[in-house]
């Protein structure tokens, strides 16, 4: 197929954040992810595990504690004092109300939803009830000496245990008295160190589980106030712990980086006795595990080396499927650089700052594998430091790359950039606009932006030279959507403009006639990427359960080679794959082929090749090399994969025969980590 | 090793406690009776730690003595005011209405034997055993004992007879009675007295026709005292020697006891309360180990205890604090190895039984052949059976059963049998065929014990190579091939089979280690685990062990100079050249490779040669300084031994030859080099540990280096 001169970027030095606390939809599919730096993620377990909702962090808003309540809305309380409610639909930090007790340590909501505890530095533990709109303080519980770590209700809502230092305590809620308070280290001779209780559980048989800093996962007897099992899991600190609905599974997280499945398991076979036994030992990570949670058919796991881990109970698992399998999620699901084609920038996106970067550039030619010898280094043309708290939602750089643009949860920036003589400088008097904006997007010829807002609506503006914009519209769908845009895709030839929404729908509106002009048929899964080819002017959309379709927009149909997929079905590996395509590009010399890329793979779809069935290799890329031209031909099919860039968080098309790919190799994130707990390797 | 296992509350704080209580096994297991107060008796179920029944007597009746159960007719007796004998049922509520009698004398204790019945011992000492006692309630009972008080008493069944031994005390003397009602014999002796302390507290128990008594001292001393059951000499009141058991004193702290009580031949439990010199004294319950004068275990009874210790069907009862606590309790035999903690728990007692492999697969096979046999000749007459066979072999020979065919095939000529067997082989949709073959090979190998010219050496190999076979199956094959030295057929058994029985190990392992260099050159071994890492020089110089430059060219010696350094290098490179020829290290590596038992395996082990354990020994100490050149310690080459196994066998030859290593001069140096080579290890891999960090740093630079920021590729896509 030809030669591609790729630019291999490996100096984009994004650190994401350590998980901090995980929290599982009760009878739902969500999976809800606080992040050290207070970005609070969802994940859909029906769309294969997507990462469907960002909300990105701020400053002065740490996430401590996340639960779900009513059903499907989510709170987060944190060292601030606040508790927050989130908006999923408008991804914002929606109504705050002060705990009033200080930091929040903990926060848990009742088995019916409809209440929420907290736990404070000053050692209060405080009932919020649940309206509509919001929360409502109750009242105060009975108020004991020491922060309280970590809180759980009893499924029955009656009582509320609670662990701080040294101690943890049960509550009734009724009363609001202290029933009963059991010293932790009681059974350890001469310790001076504090025992800190990280995690604790109340089980509906009256059981109290507690992971203490000691490394024990330890089983009490609320009412007698006794220790029923001790089991010492870690030479250091057990530091969070889930226990499974049916209360027959617990999974626990330690500062080594392991996790432990615990099963209540029969002594004898057939028999009534049953003892709690560690069964599982996990190292899925390198760092403390501060957040577990335990869904119906997996162990979940997030720890500060920013893995979300998703380890599947084969044993609970019915079919072979997505999720039977092991998966690691490091990296998000969306793109977080943006490149302008002609100018050779990239724009890079962490939480609080842009950078913007030049390539380089060489003038030899070589073959494959080879590396070219640089003629000019690449640069790093500016840092643009967000100013405010607030964290960036999302950048984007115009192919041309002489504007740039970025929005945070209250303010919207657009910059003209003047490359040679490296000058940026702020449009004045940008439209007051809905925000935040959740994506932005350049047309192709550099004349306006698009940008994603709430209600399912975006925001077209003009952009005038020499520095100036103007709003022109707001398109909307016609019927009406309560859920953000989040992805978008201009056509190259500045007609159309494809939007898709929170609730999956892609509405396709005419930029001329600017009117909503088809909406292509729902598919029950998520949509990761979609663009418009440049010249047949086909939208091709990659779903997070691995489909791809290509939907011809001027005919509103999907196009044959689409339904040909749809009907002999993509293949296995393809369809296997760990993580969803996050962008797709087209090169415009060659209209047959599709460029698209996740995290582990980069590839060339070719429409004019046949498709690859079950039986045939889908990675072939290394046979095809060893085998003569002439041979070739037979084995080539569709697909077109190279490996060798991982992880891949980015990858366009520059010209026809050059890429750009950025790759963050997890060694080089991780030195960056603080260092974890110490073990011995050798000849133990 | 004894063990005090978890406890548990029998009975919380109650009104009862104190001294006035009782304890003595129910009328089942898992059942004990607990009178307490002088009022109430319990009934307990103990696993389940609830009462089952409570009994008690009017107000104004006092329980004199501790509720029993008869064992035979399930019955509670019970004495109260001294003198007033109840017996009643499990169903029975009301005391008041049980069957009643009154004695003549006032009754000190009632024993209940498992066998003999309940046995009644009067305050004047008396003894009467229940049945006789209520044909005629009101007899009268004699007093032996005058003024003399009762301390202890116990009951035993010897030969079918009841015996109540009892100790008595008058000022300060203490007098043993041994009475067996039934025969209406008395013996009396006096205890050997002690200066300056005196018995608190007595058991016993019977062995060999003599009772056994320990008595706890005030000395804190243990003293047992030996009671013949039979006085030899009419010499009156004989004085019983005591002999010194056990002292109980460990490390400076003392055990005040209060209570003891024999658990097995070599362990006592004693309840007291430990006193150290500068501490305070603490009670706690002890097992001892007589044999060994050992503290096997504690455990601290912080709430304080009555004093009174009971033990019935492996649990300890005693009041702690308030509360009837049950400790349970494991003892097991005593060994040497078990007193100072060495013997793993898991390995069962009593080591040198081992399970002899041929007996029992041998009657199996046998079994199931006889039985083919039987069937056989039952249908058909001998005579119709061979006739068949002829047809059979020439039409359909699938009609057959296996065993059918072998028998038939037992007095066939060699070549037939063979091409017959080899027939069978080839059809391999038989459903039992690793049966079919095991017996095969049975029949191959019988026909080479009744014929000791006839060895089928290729077949057989063949066999083994080919088919999954095992030890068992064929139990017979190794032994012959021992037997023939067909070294080639045990390698391969060693190598495949997955259940070779120590023994046998043990047989190859000497017969690889004492036959000669020359005989095994001209056997055919399978050299593929030694091939890569045994010095080639032994090819051509043979194993001449004495006179070997030990992998050093002569030449090269003698054009260095200075004849002290190649001395030097001659005694370090001692380890560094293969002791032994690559024929035997192939053999001796398929033993390291064999399963293995250690427990099983040491007995035969420490039958072996010295020289030949020396010998062995060097090989292992030669393929562990092999393994410790690489990195990742392994050897080169197909099925090499790792180094565990090195290691577990070097330990195994070690153990089991200890005294002689000790002993033998040319052990010495080997032993001596192998602890340098160890301790360098260890410290190697101490070094290792402390600059991880420098090595992981290095490790990160080095990535860092290699993995360039930015870089222009090229990537052809086909």
């Amino acid at each position: 197929m030809g030669e591609f001169e790729v630019h291999r970027v490996r100096f984009f030095g994004l650190v994401p954040a350590g998980v901090r606390c995980l929290a599982c939809q009760p009878r739902g599919s969500r999976l809800a992810l606080a992040r050290t730096d207070g970005a609070v993620e969802v994940y859909n377990f029906a769309a294969n595990y997507y990462q469907e909702k960002v909300i990105p962090g701020h400053e002065a808003r740490t996430v401590e504690s996340l639960c779900w309540a009513a059903g499907d809305r989510l709170f987060g309380a944190g060292l601030n004092g606040d508790i927050t409610e989130y908006d999923l639909s408008r991804l914002s930090a929606a109504r705050g109300a002060d705990g009033g007790g200080g930091p929040i340590w903990s926060m848990a909501a009742n088995g019916t939803g409809t209440q929420l505890a907290i736990g404070c530095e000053d050692g209060s533990v405080k009932i919020f009830q649940v309206i509509p709109g919001g929360i409502q303080f109750e009242r105060n519980l009975d108020r004991r000496k020491g922060r309280v770590l970590c809180l759980s209700w009893h499924p029955s809502d009656t009582h509320i245990v609670a662990g701080s230092i040294d101690v943890f305590r049960i509550i009734d809620v009724a009363s609001g008295q202290t029933v009963q308070r059991i010293m932790v280290n009681y059974h350890v001779e001469k310790v001076k160190r504090e025992c800190v209780v990280w995690a604790i559980a109340l089980l509906s048989r009256g059981t109290v589980v507690t992971a203490d800093s000691f490394g024990r996962v330890q089983f009490w007897d609320w009412q007698q106030g006794t220790l029923a099992e001790s089991h010492t899991v870690s030479t250091s600190a057990v530091l969070s712990l889930a226990v499974a609905e049916k209360e027959d599974s617990i999974v626990v997280g330690t500062s080594t980086g392991a996790t432990y499945q615990l099963q209540l398991l029969p002594v004898k076979l057939g028999g009534s006795e049953k003892r709690w036994v560690r069964t599982k030992p996990f190292q899925h990570h390198s760092h403390d595990v501060r957040a577990v949670a335990h869904s119906p058919t997996a162990l979940i796991s997030g720890g500060l080396d920013a893995q979300l881990v998703i380890r599947p109970l084969l044993e609970k698992v019915q079919k072979k499927g997505y999720d039977a399998v092991l998966r690691k999620f490091t990296f998000p699901h969306r793109r977080l650089v943006s490149c302008a084609r002609k100018a050779r920038l990239l724009l890079f996106q962490f939480s609080q700052h842009l950078e913007l970067w030049r390539l380089g550039s060489t003038r030899e030619t070589g073959k494959d594998g080879e590396v070219l010898p640089l003629c000019r280094m690449p640069e790093h043309l500016v840092q643009l430091k967000s100013k405010g708290p607030e964290h960036i939602y999302c950048s984007c750089v115009s192919p041309c790359g002489t504007w740039l643009s970025y929005s945070t949860a209250s303010r919207f920036h657009l910059y003209r950039v003047r490359c040679d003589s490296v000058s940026l400088r702020k449009v004045p008097k940008v439209p007051k606009l809905l925000l935040p904006a959740y994506q932005l997007q350049f047309s192709a010829d550099s004349n306006s932006l698009f940008v994603a807002s709430a209600r399912g609506s975006v925001h077209v503006l003009q952009l005038l030279e020499p520095g100036g914009c103007k709003h022109l519209h707001t398109l909307r769908p016609p019927s009406g959507c309560s859920e953000a845009v989040y992805l978008l895709a201009p056509s190259a030839d500045g007609h159309w403009l494809a939007a898709v929404s929170g609730d999956w729908a892609i509405h396709v509106y005419n930029l001329k006639s600017s009117k909503h002009h088809c909406v292509v048929p729902t598919y029950s899964c998520a949509v990761s990427a979609l663009a418009i080819h440049p010249s047949t002017n086909n939208l091709v959309v990659a779903y997070s359960d691995q489909q791809l379709v290509e939907f011809s927009i001027p005919e509103q149909q999907y196009t044959p080679w689409s339904r040909t997929v749809q009907r002999r079905g993509l293949h296995r590996c393809w369809l296997e794959r760990d993580t969803p395509i996050t962008h797709i590009t087209f090169n415009p010399k060659n209209p047959s082929h599709i460029l698209l890329h996740d995290t582990y793979l980069f590839c060339v779809l070719d429409k004019s090749l046949p498709l690859p069935d079950d039986s045939t290799p889908l990675m072939n890329q290394s046979t095809l090399k060893q085998l003569p031209e002439t041979a070739r031909k037979r084995q080539l099919h569709a697909f077109k994969i190279c490996k060798k860039f991982q992880p891949l968080l980015f990858a366009d098309l520059l010209d026809e025969n050059s890429l750009v790919v950025v790759e963050r190799p997890i060694m080089d994130f991780k030195t960056q980590l603080p260092l974890p707990v110490q073990q011995k390797k050798f000849g133990t | 090793m004894a063990a005090l296992c978890e406890s548990f509350t029998l009975r919380g704080p109650g009104p009862g406690g104190g001294p006035g209580m009782s304890l003595e096994p129910g009328p089942g297991p898992d059942l004990v009776l607990l009178t307490e107060r002088g009022r109430a008796a319990t009934l307990f179920k103990i696993s389940d730690q609830k009462p089952l029944g409570c009994w008690s007597v009017k107000h104004g009746q006092v329980l004199t003595c501790p509720v029993v159960c008869n064992f035979e007719t399930h019955e509670y007796i019970a004495v109260h005011d001294d003198k007033v004998l109840r017996i009643w049922k499990n169903e029975d509520i009301n005391l008041d209405k049980a069957f009643k009698a009154t004695l003549s004398a006032d009754v000190h204790r009632i024993h209940s034997l498992p066998q003999g019945g309940p046995v009644v011992l009067f305050k004047g000492g008396g003894v009467r055993t229940l049945d006789v006692l209520l044909e005629a309630p009101q007899q009268e009972i004699e007093n032996i004992v005058s003024d003399e008080a009762i301390r202890w008493s116990g009951a035993f069944m010897e030969s079918q007879q009841p015996v109540v031994v009892f100790a008595t005390e008058k000022d300060g003397d203490f007098f043993v009675y041994v009475q067996k009602p039934k025969l209406g014999s008395l013996l009396k002796y006096r205890l050997e007295p002690q200066e300056s302390s005196k018995p608190l507290n007595f058991t016993a128990y019977l062995k060999n026709q003599t009772v056994t008594l320990l008595c706890l001292y005030s000395n804190d001393s243990v003293y047992q005292v030996l009671i013949p059951l039979q006085q030899d000499t009419e010499e009156e009141e004989q004085i019983l020697p005591k002999s010194l058991l056990l002292n109980l004193s460990v490390s400076g702290s003392v055990l005040k006891g209060t209570s003891l009580v024999v658990l097995d031949n070599d362990h006592v439990a004693v309840l007291g309360s430990l006193a150290a010199p500068d501490k305070e004294p603490k009670e706690c319950l002890t097992i001892w180990n007589t044999k060994f004068q050992t503290l096997q275990t504690s455990k601290e009874l912080p709430l304080g205890t009555s004093g009174q210790l009971w033990c019935y069907e492996e649990k300890f009862f005693l009041t702690h604090g308030k509360v009837l606590t049950v400790i349970m309790y494991k003892c097991e035999t005593s060994s040497l190895a078990a007193a100072v903690g060495k013997l793993k728990d898991s390995q069962t007692p009593g080591v040198s039984s081992f399970v002899n492999w041929d007996t029992l697969e041998g009657e199996d096979l046998v079994v199931s052949f006889q039985s083919q046999e039987s069937v056989a000749l039952k249908s058909e007459s001998r005579m119709n059976l061979r006739s068949r066979r002829s047809n059979v072999a020439k039409v359909q020979p699938e009609n057959f059963s296996v065993g059918q065919l072998l028998l038939n095939l037992k007095d066939a000529p060699t070549n037939v049998l063979e091409n017959e067997l080899k027939k069978l082989m080839s059809k391999t949709q038989t459903p039992d065929l690793q049966a079919a073959i095991g017996s095969v090979v049975t029949a191959l190998t019988n026909r080479c014990k009744a014929n000791p010219r006839y060895y089928p050496q290729s077949f057989l190999l063949q066999i083994v190579e080919t088919r999954d076979l095992s030890y068992s199956l064929c139990p017979d094959l190794m032994p012959i091939a021992l037997e023939k030295r067909d070294f080639y057929l045990l390698q391969i058994c060693l190598q495949r089979f997955p259940d070779i029985p120590e023994q046998m190990t043990y047989a190859c392992l000497k017969t690889f280690l004492s036959i000669s260099d020359a005989y095994l050159r001209m056997t055919d071994v399978d050299l593929d685990s030694v091939i890569c890492y045994i010095d080639v020089e032994f090819n051509n110089k043979g194993v001449k062990t004495e006179i070997v430059e030990n992998g050093f060219n002569a030449e090269l010696d003698q054009d260095t100079c200075d004849t002290k350094i190649p001395r030097q290098t001659h005694s370090k490179s001692d380890g560094e050249s293969c002791p032994i020829g690559p024929h035997r290290a192939a053999l001796l590596n398929s033993v390291l490779h064999s399963a293995y038992s250690e427990t099983f395996l040491l007995p035969h082990l420490k039958n072996l040669p010295a020289q030949q354990v020396i010998l062995f020994l060097r090989y292992l100490y030669y393929l562990y300084v092999k393994c410790s050149e690489k990195v990742n310690t392994t050897l080169p080459g197909v099925r090499s031994p790792t180094i565990n196994q090195i290691m577990d066998w070097m330990c195994l030859l070690l153990d089991a030859h200890f005294t002689v290593m000790v002993i033998l001069p040319e052990a010495r140096e080997l032993l001596s080099n192998l602890h340098k080579f160890v301790r360098a290890q260890v410290r190697f891999y101490s070094e290792l540990n402390k600059i991880e960090g420098s090595l992981r740093e290095l490790q990160r630079l080095n990535h860092l280096r290699d993995s360039q920021t930015y870089s222009i590729e090229v990537l052809e896509i086909i």
